[in-house]
């Protein structure tokens, strides 16, 4: 187990590496920093003297030389736009961004294990058919416009939540809710197929057979087996939803993540915030990817991790 | 009995009065949105739409402007007087203080022009102030202002910089937590969510109506819109024409943006006069203005310089719309088939994709084989203001916030000009006599012969002044200002 933990850890911090580089190299061919920083009327010599402040007068490679050191130390160089260590804006971020999928995501984890599971209790059903219905519904929904719709709805004309922005608990509601809809459904899914599979399976008949519970059959054994699916999409969704659909519901909302200042760095040429930023969610998903093949092997000692 | 009745009737009397008055007094605060958050608090850095709109309020200037544009005296007890040509006097208010108590005086004002120019602060303001050289204290209420050479908007300068105190510029957290000698005081900033004033009741000009403004950042136009609907937020910005019958309640000015088109006149076939004309003749603006932005914006006067500005040429007519006379010069040039390049962004201005297709089908109607390029917009400013060929024809949005032509004339008819792109020299000249003409009338009659000349030539194809548009909730009052700037002193809340 310590080998392979160690192992994975190399893997990951070659993954952050190379996605590091990948960003490091594509904001300086791509963009100009100084012509996106500076107003129109910045003179040629003001232009010179920003992109010496910077660095960026100095050769390509050197410059990811230095970026190397810095990392070490975390040091990502000043946010272009919010002239403050680029690494202090993320930590001030990220809680916020955390908060919202953990709300999201909860919620679709602790509503779709019911779900799914009454729904597969009698496939083709009138609740197994509105629940596979419904689910669909959700996935074909783009986040921009539930969100939109969602606002309309409970905030504009019922006028119960509040539209954007962060404050009170009141205001989590709706970003999470729209979060949450595609994972809850994609999970239901999963729960009402696996399980669907498992009721089927010869064990659950002999247990029935022997006189055991349905609810126990249901609730400990057949629960246990799908437990590793779901947990194995669960991680998924996580790892997606950090990757990006945040960035969707952060902006309709205005909930100020590390999504919507990922939006707004890359609009404001900010290229020392977006490194941060990306440096961030590159190391977390690794961390998150890692804890999870620890969990599954918790959860499931036959499990061979390698 | 009587005398427990009348005590309870009185001790109802009291709480309908309290509560009465309760949300009175809470309807004095208003909530704002802004597009995105202050980078830095800092007055003296930014030039960032989402610091002014905040700072303004916190911070004055020796200058200022009326709700209409006039330029009137500000922290300055009165318009400046010249000293020689690059001396200008500065008298000042008396008995204004900073938030923090420190007094406003010759010392603040020095601090202030001191520090903006100093390039180790790397201000993005600079280029207002290119023309400051330093400022020097007489006594207590003067101040001497000078500069590189003549510079006749130096007080429209001054309307820009704004004072700030100088023992908090050293010892205190201008970026974080600013202190200005505005009509609204600085209380939070929650970092990603709001920042809140509240009135200064010390104020030298009389205590504001509105006690208190919270400015929230929200980036998309759909959930400000949302917002403003749900009663959350009592003015958005840059409300979109097509939401103006939504709205509780809406208004509009005209801006401080021009559209316009820059052509490349050396280019070969944009160097024909005839042709350049034809790209004029051939615009259907009153049509556009109409469609595109539902009359919220009008037929640019046959110059890109804003009506508001000093040295707009009110004599200039729009240019026409002929398209049969455009096809015939076009014709009569031999250019009939020829392909001209349409530079371009999307998304930095309101419509502007529109406007640049819009012009680019006009133009194709008349024979030429228009190319459009919408570019990304640091490799568009490139295009605009870069070192390599000029285009045919690039559109931009064109602004002034000193609202004098030196902008538009230097910028984009001087041959020298960041965004120019023709060789004229002789006109070139006559912008570079204006930039140093002190004498007022002078200035105004080169300004006049200018725009007349690039308005013959056809220099540019201006299309629209364009209007700012704002959406607000049923109980404001308020009438934008033509400088965009959202001064929460001008407005009041009914209820």
């Amino acid at each position: 187990m310590g080998a392979f933990i160690l192992r994975r850890m190399w893997q990951g911090l070659l993954v952050v590496l190379g996605v590091t580089l990948t960003v490091f190299v594509v904001t300086r061919l791509f963009t100009d920093p100084v012509a996106l920083m500076l107003p129109l009327s910045a003179s040629d010599g003001q232009r010179a003297a920003f992109a010496a402040q910077i660095g960026l007068d100095q050769p390509v490679p050197l410059q990811f030389l230095w970026f190397l050191g810095d990392l070490a130390t975390l040091d990502f160089g000043q946010s272009l736009w919010q002239r403050r260590p680029a690494i202090e804006v993320v930590f001030e971020r990220l809680p916020n961004t955390l908060m919202l999928i953990g709300a999201g995501l909860g919620f679709a984890m602790v509503l779709a294990l019911p779900l799914g599971m009454v729904a597969a209790l009698r496939p083709g059903g009138i609740v197994d058919r509105v629940t596979v219905s419904l689910g669909l519904l959700a996935l074909s929904m783009p986040q921009f416009w539930v969100g939109l719709l969602l606002i309309l709805i409970f905030a504009v004309q019922l006028k119960v939540l509040p539209t954007s922005g962060m404050g009170s608990p009141a205001h989590i509601i709706l970003p999470a809710l729209t979060l949450a809809l595609s994972p809850l459904a994609r999970l239901t899914m999963l729960v009402r197929s696996s399980m669907i599979d498992e009721l089927n399976q010869q064990y659950v008949k002999t247990a029935r057979s022997k006189g055991l519970g349905f609810r126990r059959i249901l609730g400990v054994h057949a629960l246990r087996n799908i437990l590793i699916s779901f947990l194995t999409l669960s991680g998924w969704e996580l790892i997606s939803t950090l990757a990006g659909y945040t960035v969707v519901v952060e902006t309709v909302f205005a909930w100020p993540g590390l999504g919507l200042t990922a939006i707004q760095a890359i609009q404001r040429g900010d290229l020392f915030l977006m490194q941060a930023i990306v440096f961030s969610i590159a190391l977390l998903i690794v961390i998150i990817n890692l804890t999870l093949d620890i969990v599954f092997k918790l959860i499931d000692p036959r499990i061979r991790l390698n | 009995m009587n005398f427990m009745l009348r005590g309870l009737l009185a001790t109802s009397a009291i709480a309908v009065l309290t509560a009465a008055a309760g949300p009175a007094a809470l309807a004095q605060s208003v909530t704002v949105a802004i597009g995105s958050e202050p980078s830095t608090l800092d007055p003296q850095l930014r030039d960032d739409g989402g610091e002014r709109q905040v700072n303004d309020n916190i911070y004055e200037t020796l200058m200022a402007r009326t709700a209409t544009g006039e330029l009137v005296s500000g922290l300055a007890a009165e318009a400046p007087t010249q000293v020689d040509e690059l001396t200008w006097e500065f008298k000042l208010r008396q008995g204004v203080t900073f938030h923090n108590g420190e007094p406003f005086n010759a010392d603040a004002v020095v601090t202030s022009v001191t520090r903006v120019l100093d390039p180790a602060n790397n201000s993005e303001q600079l280029g207002y102030f290119g023309t400051i050289a330093s400022a020097e204290k007489i006594d207590d209420t003067t101040v001497r202002i000078i500069t590189t050479g003549p510079d006749p908007i130096l007080p429209s300068r001054m309307y820009w910089m704004k004072m700030i105190a100088p023992g908090y510029a050293a010892n205190g957290d201008l970026a974080a937590a600013p202190v200005g000698t505005g009509p609204y005081k600085f209380v939070s900033w929650n970092r990603g969510t709001d920042i809140v004033l509240e009135a200064n009741a010390e104020y030298w000009d009389g205590e504001p109506a509105i006690d208190s403004v919270t400015y929230r950042f929200i980036g998309e136009p759909g959930t400000r819109l949302s917002g403003l609907m749900a009663g959350e937020l009592d003015i958005i910005t840059n409300l979109l024409p097509e939401f103006t019958t939504s709205v509780p309640k809406f208004a509009a000015v005209p801006g401080l943006e021009t559209s316009v088109f820059v052509l490349g006149t050396d280019n070969p076939i944009i160097a024909i006069p005839e042709v350049r004309k034809a790209l004029n003749l051939a615009i259907d603006r009153q049509a556009m203005a109409d469609s595109l932005f539902l009359g919220f914006a009008t037929v640019a006067k046959g110059h890109h310089v804003n009506p508001a500005a000093f040295g707009f040429n009110d004599a200039l007519e729009s240019y026409a719309y002929d398209p049969d006379a455009a096809r015939a010069l076009i014709e009569a040039a031999g250019v009939a088939g020829e392909t001209i390049h349409v530079y371009g962004e999307s998304g930095r201005w309101l419509k502007d994709r529109e406007q640049i297709e819009a012009v680019a089908a006009y133009w194709g109607e008349i024979g030429l084989v228009p190319e459009v390029h919408i570019e990304e917009f640091s490799q568009y400013l490139d295009t605009l203001m870069g070192d390599g060929p000029r285009p045919d024809s690039i559109f931009i949005a064109n602004s002034n916030e000193l609202l004098d032509a030196d902008r538009e004339a230097s910028f984009i008819y001087h041959m020298d000009g960041a965004a120019a792109s023709n060789s004229d020299a002789e006109m070139a000249a006559m912008i570079d006599e204006a930039r140093i003409t002190t004498d007022v009338a002078a200035r105004e009659a080169l300004y006049a012969e200018v725009f007349q000349k690039a308005h013959d030539l056809n220099y540019t194809v201006p299309l629209f002044n364009l209007q700012d548009i704002y959406g607000m909730s049923e109980r404001m009052e308020w009438t934008p200002r033509p400088d965009a700037k959202l001064m929460i002193k001008e407005m009041s809340v009914t209820e």
